[in-house]
């Protein structure tokens, strides 16, 4: 019985080996202890010796089907631990992969103005997961697009109400620029009023570019639209006018060319907030330089200031700050003012093109030069600048004291009815008078637009007492039959062809 | 406002240009320097416009070749009084422009005494 009990199945001849032992011991003693004892007591250590040996084998059976159990239930285990971590390594690759890709993914589908529905449509699912697992992965990507959308459409709301604010004060702005401007040419005959209202309008201009600026972050365009090219002259000067120090800006050498008008705002906007940089990271004794050149690319404004300069450091977090410009309105931006004017920069150049730089200057300060390209930029119709609002401007005396002669000169064509003192239909010289002959050439030659109001200036009548002389000599030259002098050709070129015109052309309207 | 009406046919968007008055005066309102000008102070030019001038001074000089007044330049810039002479002051410290003063007030015959010859003729 014990040596059945004892025997393993041949499966683990060892162990059961060792299993028989404790009862084979136990019996050996048992019988020793028989022979060893007196006659009297080997009946009842007999006795003994069986039921220990019994007792002995028992439990040994006992501990061996106890091994067996423990050894299945291990190799169970060890099955399941298997299985189980392989699952585990699955999940954990599904996981790595919603956070490396799915979610960044889904999120950028997002801002781009996906639906949360869309997007999670389009998210392949892996059927080797576990359906559950799977299902609740899936409910943890709709819950954090969910919170995305929302806190888009949060910002949204919030850049469009920050646009719409931004709006009403530009308008209330440019209301007031214009009364103060009504109310500068009103009073201006009084210093100190003027004084003070051109003190209320730069404060004026100031907020106006706040308002510009919040706009810009809300993805708006700034103020005011431009119908026609404006002359960069005066898109620099109405780039300084938005800054507080002004007076410290020297304006220098400006290319001749105008900005189309859908520029002009934008580029008055970014140079204004590069020139306040300028202005307000420089000493306040110092003076920023403007400047403005033609390059190959287009023009290149340059903003020079002789501040303590930027560390390479910074240069870079600027130049940075300028990249990042692309993403919408942060809320946290509008808190510091100056990293405020670099975003509208960054954000004003990505939408026009216009390229920004910062370097060091030769005065130790910072070199922003902002490239404006080359089909933003047009021929300017004012030269030199236009003056703000002067329509017209009281046209230029046709002669000078000293040099008649040249403006007579260019006349295309004179009135061929007054041919001056040439010979008449007779054949005869004939002097006509004065006034008709030299007028019409200076009012049809001289400043076709414009000289009908010269003729009514109390000045005016300066203009023809230089002719007479000229026109006497070559009388009499014309009579001594000399051909004119050379000084006179260009005053009697005009009128010769004409005259020689009415010549044939008299006869001719006489026979009509 | 009204005079806004001037503009003429263009939008109420455009009109004049994009920089204020006071970038024009650079900051003056001549309280300190509008000494010697007045409105009818008549300016000449001495000198011809340079390329690369503010455009207000440019066009001072272009039209101050014959005697303007400083109330007619205001005019033809549309420029305040104010910002025109702080202009012509910094002219004539450049000595750019001159400026013919009027006849004084005091120069002209008194009135009474005018009346007093007048009279005097009448009653021959």
């Amino acid at each position: 019985m014990v040596f059945a009990g004892a025997s393993p199945g041949g499966r683990r001849p060892a162990s059961a080996l060792v299993w028989v032992l404790p009862p084979a011991a136990m019996a050996v003693c048992a019988a020793l202890a028989v022979t060893a004892v007196p006659a009297a007591a080997r009946a009842a250590v007999a006795w003994c010796g069986v039921v220990a040996t019994l007792m002995v084998t028992a439990a040994a059976a006992e501990s061996r089907r106890r091994g067996r159990l423990i050894a299945t239930l291990r190799e169970r285990h060890g099955a399941q631990e298997d299985v189980l971590r392989r699952r585990l390594v699955e999940q954990e690759e599904e996981t790595r992969r919603l956070a490396r890709d799915l979610l960044p993914a889904a999120v950028a589908r997002l801002q781009r103005g996906s639906m949360v529905d869309e997007v999670m449509k389009d998210i392949d699912h892996t059927p080797a997961l576990d359906p559950d697992f799977e299902s609740a992965h899936r409910a943890l990507l709709r819950a954090v697009l969910e919170t995305v959308r929302a806190e888009e459409d949060l910002r949204d709301a919030a850049q469009r109400a920050f646009v719409n604010i931004a709006r009403r004060v530009q308008a209330i702005v440019h209301q007031q620029a214009q009364d103060l401007r009504e109310l500068e040419d009103k009073h201006g005959a009084d210093p100190e009023v003027f004084e003070d209202l051109l003190h209320i309008d730069h404060g004026n201009a100031l907020v106006g570019r706040l308002a510009d600026s919040i706009a810009v972050l809300g993805g708006s365009r700034p103020g005011r639209q431009w119908q026609k090219e404006v002359p960069l002259f005066n898109v620099l000067r109405g780039a300084m006018s938005r800054i507080l120090e002004y007076q410290r800006v020297d304006l220098h050498s400006v290319a001749d060319v105008a900005i189309v008008g859908p520029s002009v705002e934008p580029l008055i906007h970014a140079l204004a907030e590069l020139l306040d940089n300028a202005t307000r990271y420089s000493p306040p004794k110092t003076r920023v330089h403007l400047t403005a050149i033609e390059v190959q690319s287009g023009i290149a404004i340059e903003i020079e200031d002789a501040g303590v300069g930027l560390s390479a450091e910074a240069r870079r977090r600027t130049e940075l700050v300028l990249a990042q410009a692309s993403t919408g309105l942060d809320l946290n931006d509008l808190g510091e003012t100056p990293r405020l004017g670099l975003a509208v920069v960054g954000r004003l150049a990505l939408r026009y093109r216009f390229q920004i730089s910062l370097r060091p200057s030769a005065y130790g300060g910072v070199r922003a030069v902002l490239v404006v390209p080359q089909d933003i930029t047009c021929p300017t119709p004012a030269p030199g600048g236009a003056i703000a609002r002067a329509a017209k401007l009281p046209p230029p005396k046709p002669v000078r004291r000293a040099t008649p002669t040249p403006m007579p000169a260019r006349a295309p064509k004179p009135a061929p009815d007054h041919p001056g003192f040439r010979q008449n239909t007779a054949g005869l010289p004939q002097r006509r008078r004065r006034m008709p002959v030299v007028t019409p050439p200076i009012r049809i030659d001289a400043e076709p637009p414009a000289a009908a109001p010269a003729a009514d200036r109390p000045t005016a009548p300066v203009t023809p007492p230089v002719q007479p002389g000229m026109w006497l000599a070559a009388f009499h030259k014309g009579l001594s039959g000399e051909s004119p002098d050379p000084d006179c050709t260009a005053v009697f070129d005009t009128t010769s062809h004409p005259s020689k015109h009415s010549d044939h052309s008299d006869p001719s309207n006489k026979d009509e | 406002m009204s005079g806004q009406g001037s503009g003429g046919p263009a939008t109420p968007w455009d009109e004049g240009g994009p920089e204020r008055l006071y970038t024009v005066s650079r900051g003056r309102a001549g309280r300190h320097d509008r000494t010697s000008v007045e409105l009818v102070t008549l300016i000449v030019a001495r000198t011809e416009p340079e390329p690369g001038m503010q455009p207000e001074i440019a066009a001072v000089l272009r039209m101050c070749q014959f005697p303007l007044s400083v109330a007619e330049i205001s005019a033809y810039l549309v420029l305040p009084v104010s910002t025109v002479s702080v202009i012509l002051a910094g002219l004539l410290k450049e000595r750019r422009v001159e400026a013919r003063a009027p006849v004084p007030a005091a120069v002209l015959p008194d009135t009474e005494l005018l009346q007093a010859v007048m009279h005097g003729l009448q009653n021959l």
